[in-house]
């Protein structure tokens, strides 16, 4: 309990020390009025020093830790009476047997569920297929590769017998024999 | 004889300065019942486009230029989920995208749509993994390039950037604006705010669903309050005669009022992975089944960031160009905040021009 009344103490002196600052900060601007510049000019450029002062000193304060936990205890009380007044419309309308926004969310939940599975699925047939291409292409390659070294195999071959039929016989001895 | 005289010049003075601010006031005044005729005249983006593309909320709007794009690899700018990208064709004179269109790029706008409790679980992985591949493997097939140049600004920079260290063979040029990377910095007020020991992103989340347009716009009107409640109504009254900056404060105010909500899961892995644990720059932010490594990005980069910068300080871009692989990148630090570096009018009539040259030079 004295823990949370320090606290509160705590921003509270931070929030006062943010206005005696802001009104210290722009008297300060206040006093550098010098009378010899065109009246307008002079209370624009005023106008514009204190507001810069009071930007820079809110601006401050909106870091300090006091602002924050304020702003967080604020935020949490927002956020529990939202829950609260959901709560209690979720109720009323489960006595009544309506659907709740409660069963919406649910069902959007569920639907969202599915459509992750199925994403991650066909994401994983995505890369499979991927992996398949790949290896087919692979394949596909070498069959090529492979036909090229027969097609030049067959090109040497039938050369090489061309070029034996083109050369004439040197008749050997057995050749030379009494029925040629 | 001084001081009389000085004395003089001064009544002078004031007589003169209160007759010509009564004059200027009474403009002023007069111009008033003319505001709501030109705010009806504001129009959410100016060059022509088309719809080429939808997906659920979706829609891949096709800019159409004087005559057939110069390049063939198409451009596709990426926004924020947090805002309606109109701010890239802001009006006449202040349009990221007429720049491009006009160079000759075949340009791509994503529109994301207004997410309603249906896109409540949507994750950062559907968004980058589903919704932007199939826009690139589409815009692949429209224009037979095999590749996209991808701009992204503020938010939708950060999810190109995932983009590419995910799917580098699709992208062949990254342009980054204001684009958070770091989240270690506390130079920003919402890497303070976001803080675990302030922020209970998960009750937020399980409370609230998307997060409501309301909130955000409550949140950046409070990251400068002084400027934004104090300063911007000033400066409308006393400049209310001047019709251009009428027009453009209501066609900067229109855009700046035109939050959307953002989807609930979104919005908790970017507080928790980004803004809380800082994931992207360990190369330990995951995306799905995927992890996100920024080394993994090779192609060139154009990073430009706003000096003045209160939403996305440069401290939070600029460590992208030392954790990306890419030889080729840049980096550009424009004296401008963060909306300033998109359409002020130096801007558009100084940086543009060079960042449209950077990717020219880098495009066929």
């Amino acid at each position: 309990m004295s823990d949370n009344m320090n606290k509160y103490f705590d921003q509270v002196a931070a929030f006062q020390k943010l206005w005696m600052d802001s009104f210290a900060n722009m008297a300060g601007v206040w006093s550098q009025f010098s009378p010899g510049s065109p009246p307008s000019d002079e209370m624009r450029k005023m106008r514009g020093g204190m507001l810069q002062v009071l930007a820079e000193t809110w601006d401050q304060y909106m870091r300090t830790p006091q602002f924050m936990e304020m702003m967080k205890a604020s935020l949490n009380g927002a956020l529990d009476l939202k829950r609260l007044a959901r709560d209690g419309m979720n109720r009323v309308h489960e006595q009544f047997e309506n659907p709740a926004k409660q069963d919406i969310d649910d069902v959007l939940l569920a639907i969202r569920h599915v459509e992750r599975r199925l994403l991650d699925r066909l994401e994983g047939l995505d890369d499979r297929v991927a992996n398949l291409n790949e290896k087919i292409d692979k394949v596909d390659e070498r069959l090529v590769k492979q036909e090229n070294a027969i097609v030049r195999q067959r090109e040497t071959s039938n050369a090489g017998a061309q070029k034996a039929r083109a050369t004439p016989r040197r008749r050997t001895g057995a050749e030379h024999g009494p029925g040629n | 004889m001084d001081k009389k005289t000085s004395d003089e010049t001064d009544w002078e003075a004031w007589q003169t300065s209160f007759i010509n601010e009564t004059f200027t006031n009474l403009q002023r005044f007069a111009s008033i019942p003319f505001l709501p005729e030109k705010l009806e005249r504001v129009r959410k983006g100016v060059t022509p486009r088309e719809v080429v593309y939808e997906e659920d909320r979706l829609k891949v709007y096709h800019y159409i230029g004087v005559g057939e794009p110069r390049f063939k690899t198409p451009l596709c700018l990426v926004f924020a989920l947090v805002n309606r990208p109109y701010i890239m064709d802001l009006k006449e004179g202040r349009s990221i995208l007429a720049h491009y269109v006009n160079a000759g790029f075949d340009t791509y706008l994503i529109d994301w749509g207004t997410p309603t409790r249906a896109e409540r679980f949507l994750t950062t992985d559907d968004y980058v993994n589903g919704y932007m591949l199939n826009v690139i493997k589409y815009l692949r097939e429209r224009t037979g390039s095999d590749k996209v140049n991808l701009l992204g600004y503020c938010m939708g920079g950060t999810l190109s950037t995932m983009f590419t260290a995910l799917h580098q063979d699709l992208v062949k040029n990254l342009v980054l604006l204001a684009s958070g990377i770091d989240y270690s910095t506390r130079e920003a007020l919402l890497n303070l705010w976001t803080d675990p020991r302030y922020f209970d992103v998960d009750k937020f989340v399980d409370t609230m669903g998307n997060v409501p347009a309301e909130f955000l716009q409550a949140a950046f009107l409070l990251l400068k309050p002084i400027a934004n409640l104090v300063e911007k109504p000033i400066n409308l009254m006393e400049n209310i005669h001047r019709d251009e900056f009428v027009d453009d404060y209501l066609h900067m105010e229109t855009w700046l009022n035109d939050n959307i909500p953002v989807p609930g899961e979104v919005y908790r892995e970017f507080a928790k992975y980004l803004f809380q644990q800082n994931l992207l720059v360990k190369n330990r932010m995951p995306l799905g089944r995927h992890i996100v490594d920024l080394r993994k990005i090779t192609c060139p980069l154009l990073n430009l960031m706003a000096r003045n910068d209160h939403l996305v300080p440069c401290s939070q871009s600029e460590p992208l160009n030392d954790l990306v692989s890419s030889t080729d990148k840049e980096k550009i630090i424009w004296p401008a905040g963060h909306i300033g570096l998109a359409v002020s009018a130096r801007a558009q009539k100084e940086l543009w021009p060079r960042a449209v040259d950077w990717l020219v030079q880098r495009t066929d």
